[in-house]
C-alpha cells in the first residue's frame, strides 16, 4: 500500500533535485570549504553561491546576513539568547502564546534568568491584535519574536507590519520572526515587506531539504553574540565546519520553491479547500481551527468534537495516511496542544484535532484517499464516545453544553 | 496493590524520536476490533444496569462509561455475579484498548461484584500484554470506573462494602483540598493512589493517575505532589531538583514628561476629536487612537482613509504636524 503523506509541516521528502544538487559533495567535493589548497576551491566556491542564491531570494540582502546552522530550532536560540546576551540593559520580550516550542521555551528560560516576557494572546481563529501588540511594548523591550505562520493551524501574522510597528516605536528594538512555515511557502522579501525585520529563523527539511540544515537571516548592525563559538566560519558568528552538501541543498530548494511556489501554492491550496469543504459536508461537528484568518494555503487543522485524536492518528496510520493531531496523547504531556488552547477551542475539539499539511508533491489521489477514510474513522471513534449518540449522529443532549463551555486554561 | 508499576516490570521503553504507538500487538488488536465493532467487542452501555461508573472528564483527555449487569442471586446479593460488561470510551488507542480489557477480564472471570474490586489496574496491563509508561493512567482509568460502579450496585442491592471490611470511600475524590488543579485531583485521592500504586516519584504520579502532568504548578509548590510523596515515604535525603527562583519583578522607570501621561493623553484625543477628526472625515475616512504612551501615539485609520495609498502620509503630515504644534514638539504618530 502507498502512502499518503500528509505530514509536511513536520518535515517533507528531499525533492530530487536537491538531492542531484548535494551528491558531489558526499563523493569527490568532499574538501574543507575552508582549506587553502586548490582541490577546496569548488566546496568554497559552492558555499559562496549557496549564500549568494539565499540573500537573492529572501528579498535581495546581502550574503553575509545569511548564517547557516544546523537546524530551525538552533537559529530561534542563535538569535534570542544572542540579543539577549548582547543586550544587558534591557530586560523585556514580547512574544506570542502560540509560538513553536524552539522559541517558547527559550522565552521560559529567558524568565528563568530573570528577564520579563509577554505572551501575547490570540483570538479564536488564531489571529492577534495590534492593540495587544501596541500595549506590550515597553521603554525596557529588547526583543520581539513573532513566528511568521503558525506550525499548527497554518495562520499567518503581519510580521512585516508589527516589524515596522515595533521599530518606530523605538528603533534599538530587535525583531525576530521564525519563519520556518513560511521560507519556500510565501515570498519572504526582506528588502522591501519585510524590512523591518532584523532576525529571521528557518530551515531546510521544511522546503524539501535535508534534516540538519538551517539558517538565520541577522541583519547588518545587528546587536547579537554567537551561540556556537569556534573557528572563524559564518564570520565568527556560528563556529562549525560549514555541512556544504547540506547547504547546496537548501539553497536548491528555495530556488526550486521561488520558481515553482506560485503554481504550486495554488494548486495545493485548491486541494487542501476541497478537502475541508466536503469534509465540513459529510462529518457532522468538524471545525476548521483558523479557517476564518489569513493562512497558509497547505495546512488544515481540523477538530472533531467528542473524539480523541490519536485514536484518528492510528486508524489513519493504518490506512497508510500520515497526519498529526493536538491532542494531549500525542503531544508529549498530557494537555491538548497549546496553540488550540490559546485559541479558546472547547476541550470537546481541542482533543480530536487533526493537522493535514500538504506540498507540492500532494496529488488529487491522496485527497480522495482521506476523504474515503476520514469520516468512517470518526464515525467508528463516535461510536464509543460516552458524549456521542451514534444512532442520532450527534452528541447526547447532556454534552451539547460543553460544545461551548470552559474555553481555555484548565480543567475543573 | 503489590510491586511499583507496571511499565517498569515490562521494561516497555519509548520509541527514539517521541511518542509512538509503542503499543503491544494485543493493545493494537483490542482497539481496532473496538472500533470496527468486531464480534465479542464490549462497545456499548447497558440500559437500566446493575452497575454504573464513570471516570475521568473531556477537559482531562480521557473518559470512561462502564456498566455491568448480573445474574441476581435470589437471597443474597453478595452471590451475584456479572454476566455482561459495556463500556463507552472518549480516549486514545489505549484508552480504548483497556476498556475493552477491562469487560473481557470481567466476563471471562464470571466474577462476583465484590470480588471483581480484587482487579487491579495491573490486571488490566497485564492483559494488554503491557503499556507504555505514559500510558498506565488509561488502565487506572479502568479500575477506577470499575470500583465507581461496584460502589453502585452495593447501594443498589443494599449491601454495606464497609461491613466486609472493604474501604471504598468514593466521596474522598470529591472532597478535600485539591492538589492538581488541573486534573482535579485531591490530597486524600493523591494520597490513597500513592500508597496503593507505589508510586515514587513525580513522574510516576503522572503517568498513573495524570496529576502534574499540565501545568506542573504543583510539583514543587508548598502541599504540592513532592510534600504529599515526602508526607507518604519519608523526605528523601537527597537528589531533589531545587527549581531555580524567579529574581524580584524590577517596577518600570517612571515617565518622564512636563504634562502628566494623563494630561497629556487627554490633550492629545481633544486636539484629535476637535481639529484632526472633522477634515479627515470631510474626505470620508475617519480616525481612531489605539494607544497613547508618553509622547507616542499609535492610530488606525478608518474609512476611505484607511485603504487609500497615501494614508500613512496623511498620517504623519496632518496629524503629527497639528500635534507637535499644539501640545508638545517631541510627539510621534505611529499607524497601525
Amino acid at each position: 500500500m502507498s502512502i499518503v503523506y500528509a505530514d509536511n509541516n513536520a518535515t517533507t521528502r528531499v525533492a530530487p533535485e536537491v538531492f542531484e544538487a548535494m551528491r558531489p559533495f558526499f563523493e569527490d567535493q568532499y574538501f574543507n570549504p575552508s582549506s587553502m589548497y586548490e582541490a577546496a576551491t569548488g566546496p568554497a566556491a559552492a558555499l559562496k553561491n549557496a549564500r549568494a542564491s539565499l540573500a537573492r531570494h529572501l528579498g535581495g540582502v546581502h550574503p553575509d546576513e545569511i548564517l547557516f546552522t544546523s537546524c530551525a530550532t538552533e537559529s530561534n536560540n542563535t538569535a534570542i539568547f544572542g540579543v539577549v546576551k548582547a543586550n544587558p540593559a534591557r530586560r523585556h520580550v514580547v512574544t506570542t502564546s502560540v509560538e513553536h516550542p524552539a522559541v517558547l521555551n527559550v522565552c521560559k528560560e529567558l524568565e528563568r534568568e530573570g528577564l520579563e516576557v509577554t505572551y501575547l494572546p490570540v483570538d479564536r481563529q488564531g489571529r492577534l491584535d495590534i492593540a495587544d501588540f501596541v500595549r506590550a511594548l515597553r521603554r525596557d523591550t529588547l526583543l520581539v519574536t513573532i513566528m511568521h505562520a503558525n506550525n499548527e493551524t497554518g495562520v499567518v501574522f503581519p510580521i512585516g507590519e508589527l516589524a515596522r510597528i515595533a521599530k518606530e516605536t523605538d528603533p534599538a528594538i530587535v525583531v525576530h520572526t521564525d519563519a520556518t512555515q513560511t521560507v519556500g511557502k510565501l515570498p519572504i522579501d526582506l528588502g522591501g515587506e519585510l524590512r523591518h525585520v532584523d532576525l529571521l529563523a528557518f530551515s531546510g527539511h521544511k522546503l524539501h531539504a535535508p534534516k540538519g540544515i538551517g539558517a538565520l537571516f541577522m541583519r547588518r548592525g545587528t546587536p547579537c553574540r554567537p551561540l556556537l563559538l569556534g573557528g572563524h566560519q559564518e564570520s565568527g558568528r556560528r563556529g562549525g565546519t560549514e555541512n556544504v552538501a547540506f547547504i547546496v541543498g537548501l539553497a536548491t530548494a528555495l530556488e526550486l520553491a521561488a520558481t515553482t511556489h506560485e503554481a504550486d501554492e495554488a494548486r495545493v491550496s485548491g486541494l487542501r479547500d476541497r478537502l475541508e469543504r466536503e469534509l465540513v459536508a459529510r462529518i457532522p461537528l468538524v471545525e476548521v481551527n483558523g479557517g476564518g484568518a489569513p493562512r497558509l494555503g497547505n495546512t488544515s487543522n481540523i477538530s472533531c468534537h467528542f473524539v480523541e485524536g490519536e485514536g484518528i492518528l492510528y486508524q489513519l496510520s493504518a490506512a497508510g495516511i500520515c497526519a498529526s493531531s493536538g491532542s494531549a496523547c500525542t503531544s508529549g504531556s498530557l494537555e491538548p496542544s497549546h496553540v488550540l488552547r490559546a485559541m479558546g477551542v472547547p476541550f470537546t475539539a481541542a482533543h480530536g484535532s487533526v493537522r493535514f499539511s500538504f506540498s507540492r508533491y500532494t496529488t488529487e489521489a491522496d485527497i480522495e484517499r482521506i476523504l474515503a477514510v476520514f469520516p468512517e474513522v470518526v464515525a467508528n471513534l463516535r461510536r464509543l464516545s460516552p458524549y456521542w449518540d451514534a444512532a442520532a449522529n450527534r452528541p447526547r443532549p447532556e454534552a451539547e453544553g460543553m460544545l461551548h463551555g470552559a474555553p481555555a486554561g484548565h480543567a475543573r | 496493590m503489590a510491586g511499583g508499576i507496571a511499565c517498569r516490570r515490562y521494561g516497555l521503553r519509548r520509541r527514539e524520536g517521541g511518542m509512538t504507538w509503542e503499543y503491544s500487538e494485543k493493545t493494537k488488536q483490542l482497539f481496532m476490533d473496538a472500533v470496527h465493532g468486531a464480534p465479542g467487542t464490549h462497545m456499548g452501555e447497558i440500559a437500566d444496569p446493575d452497575g454504573f461508573g464513570e471516570h475521568g472528564s473531556i477537559a482531562c483527555g480521557d473518559a470512561l462509561r462502564f456498566t455491568f449487569r448480573c445474574e441476581r442471586h435470589p437471597s443474597d446479593p453478595l452471590q451475584d455475579r456479572i454476566v455482561e460488561a459495556r463500556y463507552l470510551t472518549f480516549g486514545c488507542t489505549s484508552a480504548i484498548a483497556a476498556s475493552e480489557a477491562l469487560c473481557a477480564i470481567i466476563e471471562q472471570g464470571g466474577y462476583s461484584p465484590v470480588r471483581a474490586l480484587s482487579i487491579t489496574n495491573q490486571d488490566i496491563v497485564d492483559f494488554l500484554g503491557g503499556l507504555p509508561e505514559a500510558k498506565i493512567h488509561c488502565s487506572v482509568m479502568g479500575a477506577e470506573a470499575l470500583e465507581a460502579a461496584v460502589f453502585n450496585w452495593a447501594q443498589k442491592r443494599g449491601v454495606d462494602l464497609a461491613a466486609l471490611g472493604l474501604d471504598i470511600t468514593r466521596q474522598e475524590q470529591e472532597e478535600g483540598r485539591l492538589v492538581c488543579k488541573c486534573f482535579g485531583v485531591t490530597e486524600p485521592y493523591l494520597r490513597r493512589k500513592i500508597k496503593e500504586l507505589g508510586l515514587r516519584s513525580i513522574p510516576e504520579i503522572t503517568n498513573a493517575i495524570k496529576a502534574g502532568g499540565a501545568c506542573m504548578a504543583c510539583h514543587h509548590a508548598p502541599g504540592g505532589l513532592q510534600d504529599v510523596l515526602d508526607e507518604v515515604w519519608g523526605r528523601q535525603p537527597s537528589g531533589l531538583i531545587t527549581l531555580p527562583t524567579l529574581p524580584e519583578v524590577r517596577a518600570e522607570a517612571p515617565a518622564r514628561a512636563e504634562l502628566s501621561p494623563y494630561k497629556l493623553a487627554k490633550q492629545i484625543e481633544r486636539v484629535l476629536e476637535e481639529d484632526i477628526r472633522p477634515r479627515l472625515v470631510d474626505d470620508g475616512g475617519d480616525i481612531e487612537i489605539v494607544d497613547i504612551k508618553d509622547t507616542t501615539v499609535y492610530c488606525r485609520l478608518a474609512g476611505a482613509c484607511a485603504h487609500c495609498a497615501g494614508a500613512t502620509g496623511t498620517m504623519k503630515l496632518l496629524v503629527e504636524r497639528v500635534l507637535k504644534e499644539r501640545i508638545d514638539e517631541r510627539i510621534r504618530v505611529i499607524a497601525v
